[in-house]
């Protein structure tokens, strides 16, 4: 496929001109993900419709990264990209400094499943396991079956504590139709943490939840982030959720047009 | 690990995938109860087919001079023992024995009554068969027949008559002993068959006619000779096969000899081998090159006629009953293929519906070919559980078929086998284990090719699409 090729080698001059999000530093190898050049079209009809323009960005180690913008903007595209769930029409995603589009499915498979941890606004759990059986599906997908019953113990002991330290110790047998959505946000979080990536990616993980119960599992997100020392990227257009975080990127139209690591727009 | 454990989860939780195993069930239930009954069938029908017939019959067509091994030349026409030496020195022959064979119309009670019974079948053809009893008797089933207990029921329009088996089965052709006087000579002693005896209601001791045609050395029709000579009934036999039961008739071979005024006394020999399953080709290849060779035969394939295995006699109908199971095997083959639809849509439902758990799955770090294992997964248990569970339910029912049968006739007040048709008193069926394993891993095959074209559609899904939000 063609993206498997370095297409992008300098940045186009006819593009409009962008506030660079970061060094750009494509593979650096301090940087759990980093994105170059990625662009994303598609085909509708006739008519192809590129939503990604080229983005440059990179998530440093350990921090809370805000990504906002106006619905449309392309954030949703960026993060399946970033994700490893999409593959971009140019450009690169670097995942420890490990160029990903490069790799075999089944490679990217395991990258998907030990260095990236997924929380999604619609909690997304199996509706046919219980919570602790949803919580261990990482490492479920990662370990063959004597592996995995040989360290089943461990996986369920750890996911086990997490609920229990997230306030769900009587539900863990549940299924998530017997769960508010708060608790199965929680649930979903104890899932994303499991196999200790060093990169979690959010998306909207309160949108879908009222103030009180998205400000409690913002909480826990926040806090397991900090004490994992985990980097985070938070999709939001929610301004509180992002003033939580320490940096903030903007997206307009297909493109990272301002980076708050420059002066915060007041 | 999470497809084993995945796809036993859904397979617990939506019941619907239960109508896929069900169909499985029944299909290879049905399979491996109906070819078990067509093979114990095929095995009943070899069984009783059989009848008298031994293992091989030898009839030579024509026979000349015959230069034996050890240089004596004998006239084979005449001499059948040197020719049951030669066969009987075969390390895989049992024995020999000669048989007279002749045909004859059989008149029970003088013509004139023949004529008035109102059955077509009122002039009877029979095959008289003369036998040495000792020889005989260690070749075919001719001594078992003699005792032999009788058919459960005669069929429709006869009825029982009182013929009984021969006084004594060590010397059947013995005359009968009679206290009250006797005017005239008693006929020659024959053993008529149980059809035969039911259908003109035959009694022991009850005197009759056959007619028959003599032939005289040159081949030509003896006019002189006497073909009209009176037999009495001394017993009767049963071979288990009805067409034999009614056209046999048995004689003492000197006493048929006689009869016929034939000075060569032998059409057949017949012969029983050690193992006839295992050695028939070899055997009979082997013997009828003897047999050439010694000028007793034609060239092996020559005259097919010359040298029979008893199933050549019955070579049509036992193909017919064959033929009839390979049918019934494609018939019910096409309730697997139906299951596998089943198997196929509830899957492809299945699939449309997991749109989302898919893309999860695929996000968490699941591969394409994980998803697809998944899918076939649920797809292979349902053939093992439904297959196993059917080949269970197939097998215990074919073993159990007749009480089965038994019970649902005196239930529901009708008869669904009608045991006078084959004159089998049950039903027979016969399990083979190689049939039930092929027809298992027949079901599994199917139902994961079946069940490989949704497990492919799920492999090739998007995981953005299938996030995309609710």
């Amino acid at each position: 496929m063609s993206s498997e090729e370095p297409l992008f080698t300098t940045p186009d001059p006819s593009e409009p001109p962008r506030v660079p999000s970061t060094s750009g530093n494509a593979g650096g190898v301090s940087s759990p993900l980093t994105s170059s050049g990625i662009r994303r079209s598609f085909e509708v009809g006739e008519r192809r419709l590129e939503v990604l323009h080229g983005v440059d960005m990179e998530l440093r180690p350990g921090e809370r990264l805000a990504l906002m913008g106006t619905s449309g903007a392309g954030k949703t595209t960026l993060l399946n990209i970033l994700g490893l769930l999409d593959r971009p029409t140019e450009g690169k995603v670097h995942v420890e400094g490990v160029d990903a589009w490069s790799l075999s499915p089944a490679k990217r498979a395991e990258l998907r499943n030990r260095r990236i941890g997924f929380v999604f606004q619609f909690y997304h759990l199996l509706p046919e396991l219980t919570a602790l059986e949803n919580a261990i599906l990482p490492a479920m997908i990662l370990f063959k079956g004597s592996e995995f019953r040989r360290r089943r113990e461990e996986f369920e002991g750890k996911a086990h504590d997490m609920l229990v330290r997230f306030g769900l110790s009587t539900r863990l047998g549940h299924r998530p139709g017997q769960l508010s959505g708060g608790e199965q946000q929680r649930v979903a979080i104890a899932r994303a943490l499991l196999l200790d990536p060093p990169i979690l990616i959010a998306d909207e993980p309160t949108g879908n939840l009222d103030r009180g119960t998205g400000e409690k599992v913002l909480e826990i997100l926040l806090d397991e982030q900090k004490e994992r020392d985990v980097s985070l990227l938070l999709v939001t257009h929610d301004e509180r959720l992002a003033k939580r975080c320490e940096r903030v990127l903007f997206m307009e139209d297909g493109l990272i047009q301002a980076d708050s690591s420059a002066p915060m727009p007041t | 690990m999470f497809r084993t454990f995945l796809s036993l989860r859904y397979l617990r939780a939506r019941k619907t995938n239960w109508i896929g195993m069900a169909g499985i069930f029944v299909a290879v239930a049905a399979l491996v109860l109906i070819l078990s009954i067509m093979a114990g069938f095929l095995a009943e029908h070899r069984r009783t087919l059989r009848g008298n017939l031994a293992d091989f019959v030898i009839q030579p067509r024509y026979t000349q001079s015959v230069r034996l091994p050890n240089g004596d030349l004998i006239d084979a026409d005449h001499d059948v023992g040197a020719m049951i030496d030669l066969i009987e020195s075969h390390p895989k022959v049992v024995s020999a024995a000669p048989q007279l064979q002749w045909y004859g119309l059989f008149v029970p009670d003088g013509a004139k009554s023949a004529m008035e019974r109102p059955m077509q079948d009122a002039i009877q053809l029979v095959e008289l068969i003369g036998v040495d009893v000792e020889a005989e008797t260690g070749t075919s089933d001719f001594a078992e027949s003699l005792t032999r207990e009788y058919s459960p029921k005669p069929p429709d329009g006869r009825i029982y008559s009182s013929v009984e088996r021969v006084d004594d089965a060590e010397d059947p052709f013995a005359p009968l002993e009679r206290s009250g006087r006797r005017t005239s000579r008693p006929g020659r002693p024959i053993i008529v068959g149980e059809q035969l005896a039911y259908l003109w209601s035959l009694r022991k001791g009850q005197e009759v006619s056959i007619i028959t045609a003599t032939f005289d050395d040159g081949g030509s029709l003896n006019e002189d000779a006497p073909a009209n000579s009176r037999f009495e009934i001394v017993g009767s036999f049963r071979s288990k096969d009805n067409e034999m039961d009614q056209r046999r008739v048995y004689m003492d071979r000197a006493e048929l000899r006689d009869f016929l005024q034939d000075s060569r006394g032998w059409s057949a020999v017949i012969v029983k081998l050690e193992d006839y399953e295992r050695d028939k080709l070899q055997v009979r290849e082997e013997l009828w090159t003897q047999l050439n060779e010694a000028g007793f035969l034609g060239a092996p394939g020559d005259n097919p006629n010359e040298f029979r295995t008893w199933e050549d006699f019955r070579a049509t109908l036992l193909a017919a009953i064959e033929n009839e199971k390979s049918l019934m095997g494609i018939m019910l083959s096409l309730v697997l293929v139906v299951a596998g639809f089943t198997v196929f849509a509830l899957l492809s439902m299945m699939v449309t519906e997991k749109r989302r758990d898919i893309g999860i799955l695929t996000a968490l770090g699941a591969t394409s070919w994980g998803v697809m294992v998944l899918f076939l997964l649920i797809g292979l248990w349902e053939a093992v559980i439904g297959s196993a569970l059917g080949a269970a339910v197939g097998v215990l029912g074919a073993m159990k078929i007749d009480a089965i049968e038994r019970w649902l006739s005196s239930t529901f007040g009708f008869q669904i086998f009608n045991r006078d048709i084959y004159l089998f008193d049950h039903i027979p069926s016969e399990v083979m284990p190689i049939e039930v394993a092929k027809i298992v891993l027949g079901a599994v095959v199917s139902t994961l090719i079946f069940a490989a074209i949704p497990a492919w559609r799920a492999s090739r899904l998007d995981p953005v699409d299938a996030l995309r939000h609710e």
